[in-house]
């Protein structure tokens, strides 16, 4: 693939990530950090979000797996991984952590329950896509060109 | 603010990622930055005869929390710039009581964080 054509399929797949609310205008805040003194911010920021949250996710999974659920520990995980969405731009993830501290909140445990697999899913979702765009990212530099600048 | 002088900035938050993008923001604007995972090492660094002009300081961390590491610093008679970082405005009064000068809400954005800073004359 040429570098205009890869250039293309970055944006296209950029815009598609704001437009189906996977990201929000906090990642275009990221990018704007990024410059020549400091190339790979984005990929350091989104990485350590993605060892970190896949860890907490596990650890919510696991505790919701218990015979006692320890549903005040649980919100103070979504608590940390609402922070971290919200800090990144993951937008959906972030909403779902907000749904789930809502239900926490009325004290509705199915509700509270009810969230974990779509949280996860989200997570998952949002770390392949992301993953798709660094390794796009990667191509266009390889290829000699650069990465195009949207705004959103 | 004089002109050449190397202002100095104290992040702390428990998030090794939240740290990470609040430094890179602070040091875009001309900031030396450095952090601390908890309040009580904040406060230590203090101890220690560290000065800074700012602080960025999260609300919930384990040992130390944003709010008792204020109140410390305050009782200590430290007097630089301390900005609390809230996920809502209920964390706002508790921070108020500890004496501290400005909030930002999360995510904190760019242009927020430069207002406030501006607020304290602490940009060149």
């Amino acid at each position: 693939m040429d570098v205009s054509m890869l250039q293309r399929t970055y944006s296209d797949l950029l815009t598609s990530l704001f437009r189906e609310g996977i990201l929000n205008q906090q990642f275009t805040e990221l990018q704007q950090l990024q410059d020549e003194n400091n190339p790979g911010f984005v990929f350091e920021v989104v990485s350590l979000f993605f060892e970190d949250s896949g860890r907490l996710i596990n650890e919510l999974i696991s505790n919701f797996n218990q015979q006692a659920v320890d549903y005040k520990k649980i919100d103070a995980y979504v608590h940390q991984l609402k922070g971290s969405s919200a800090s990144i731009g993951a937008e959906k993830i972030r909403s779902v952590c907000q749904t789930f501290r809502e239900y926490y909140d009325k004290n509705d445990i199915q509700g509270c329950y009810n969230c974990i697999q779509p949280l996860n899913q989200e997570f998952v979702t949002f770390k392949s896509k992301l993953e798709a765009l660094f390794t796009l990212e990667q191509q266009i530099v390889a290829a000699g060109g650069s990465i195009p600048m949207m705004r959103h | 603010m004089a002109s050449g002088r190397v202002v100095k900035a104290l992040v702390v938050d428990d998030k090794y990622l939240i740290r990470k993008i609040y430094g890179t923001m602070l040091v875009r604007l001309g900031f030396e930055v450095t952090e601390a995972e908890d309040g009580e090492v904040a406060v230590n660094y203090f101890v220690e005869g560290n000065e800074y002009d700012l602080v960025l300081m999260d609300k919930e961390m384990k040992v130390m929390n944003g709010v008792e590491a204020i109140r410390t610093l305050k009782t200590m008679g430290v007097k630089e710039k301390m900005v609390a970082i809230t996920s809502d405005e209920s964390c706002n009064e508790a921070f108020l009581e500890a004496g501290v000068d400005a909030f930002l809400t999360k995510p904190v954005k760019f242009a927020e964080l430069t207002s406030v800073l501006k607020t304290f004359d602490l940009l060149n």
